[in-house]
């Protein structure tokens, strides 16, 4: 983590991983657990269905939560308690609201630290093992979260203004 | 449970299912859903509690709440504000058009049970 932290202060990431875990707690009943954080140029995750959320301000940039189809698909369920077993319409519009989630609950995170930010409308994406490509002058961070399913990623491509 | 009928406004269908599956379990039977601000205004009529998302196209939130607050209709029924805002700021400014009570998101059934018996000063069986 020493040289993730070199680019971008624990402080400013540990908000969206408290948030990705909140939320998937509270409206899914899933407790990930967080696996090490690393920067994206060693490895490029994939998944099946993606959310994108920009954010502008203090910290401006944007993140991302991935997952393949096993995980999202489980993560619907139980939000839903109705069974989901493929990228459908309501499961492409529940990772948007995810992603919502995540960018909301860390500005609120962020702002008790005296930082602030504005959270655009979210952007899904649909694909068999798609990836994500970024500005090469900020460094994306990946945080790798595990579920019984499988798991599921949140890249944070932000900087401070 | 009151004769009562429940508009709940947000762009997220997910959104939408969860909020009126924990109006249901909370015996709300009369439920209508928006999917923005503008779509909002168009079914208002006649609903004696209002549940809206902040950040939607079109009309958000806090300017259908402006709008709900200047019409005689609506100046003085029940709004709750469920949004990803969690920012201090932004419950003030919401608080301040006219809201009235204000929900987190990610919330449990049980925080949106509280918020409405706060609203509605009524109580509400046990989930």
């Amino acid at each position: 983590m020493a040289s993730v932290t070199s680019h971008l202060s624990v402080e400013i990431i540990n908000p969206f991983i408290q948030s990705t875990i909140n939320a998937l707690e509270t409206m899914a009943f899933i407790k990930p657990a967080i696996g090490k954080p690393y920067l994206k140029t060693k490895s490029n995750p994939v998944c099946d269905v993606s959310g994108s959320i920009g954010l502008i301000g203090e910290i401006a940039g944007t993140i991302n939560v991935n997952f393949e189809t096993d995980v999202i698909c489980k993560i619907v369920t139980n939000m839903l308690d109705e069974p989901h077993d493929e990228i459908d319409n309501q499961v492409i519009d529940a990772v948007g609201e995810i992603a919502n989630m995540i960018a909301g609950g860390a500005k609120g995170r962020t702002q008790e630290k005296g930082m602030d930010f504005n959270i655009a409308l979210p952007n899904v994406t649909v694909g068999h093992k798609h990836s994500h490509a970024f500005p090469h002058n900020i460094p994306v961070i990946v945080v790798p979260f595990t579920t019984e399913q499988g798991e599921f990623t949140v890249e944070v491509c932000i900087r401070k203004n | 449970m009151p004769e009562m009928k429940v508009l709940v406004v947000d762009d997220s269908s997910t959104m939408r299912r969860i909020i009126t599956n924990s109006l249901e379990r909370l015996e709300f039977n009369d439920i209508v859903e928006a999917v923005d601000g503008s779509d909002a205004l168009n079914k208002a009529d006649g609903c004696n509690l209002i549940i809206t998302d902040w950040n939607m196209p079109e009309m958000n939130g806090l300017e259908l709440v402006q709008t709900l607050r200047g019409s005689e209709a609506h100046k003085s029924t029940p709004i709750i504000m469920v949004t990803t805002e969690a920012g201090k700021n932004e419950i003030v400014d919401a608080i301040k058009n006219g809201v009235n009570n204000y929900i987190v998101k990610p919330f449990t059934i049980d925080v949106l049970k509280e918020k409405l018996e706060a609203v509605l000063k009524i109580r509400l069986k046990d989930v």
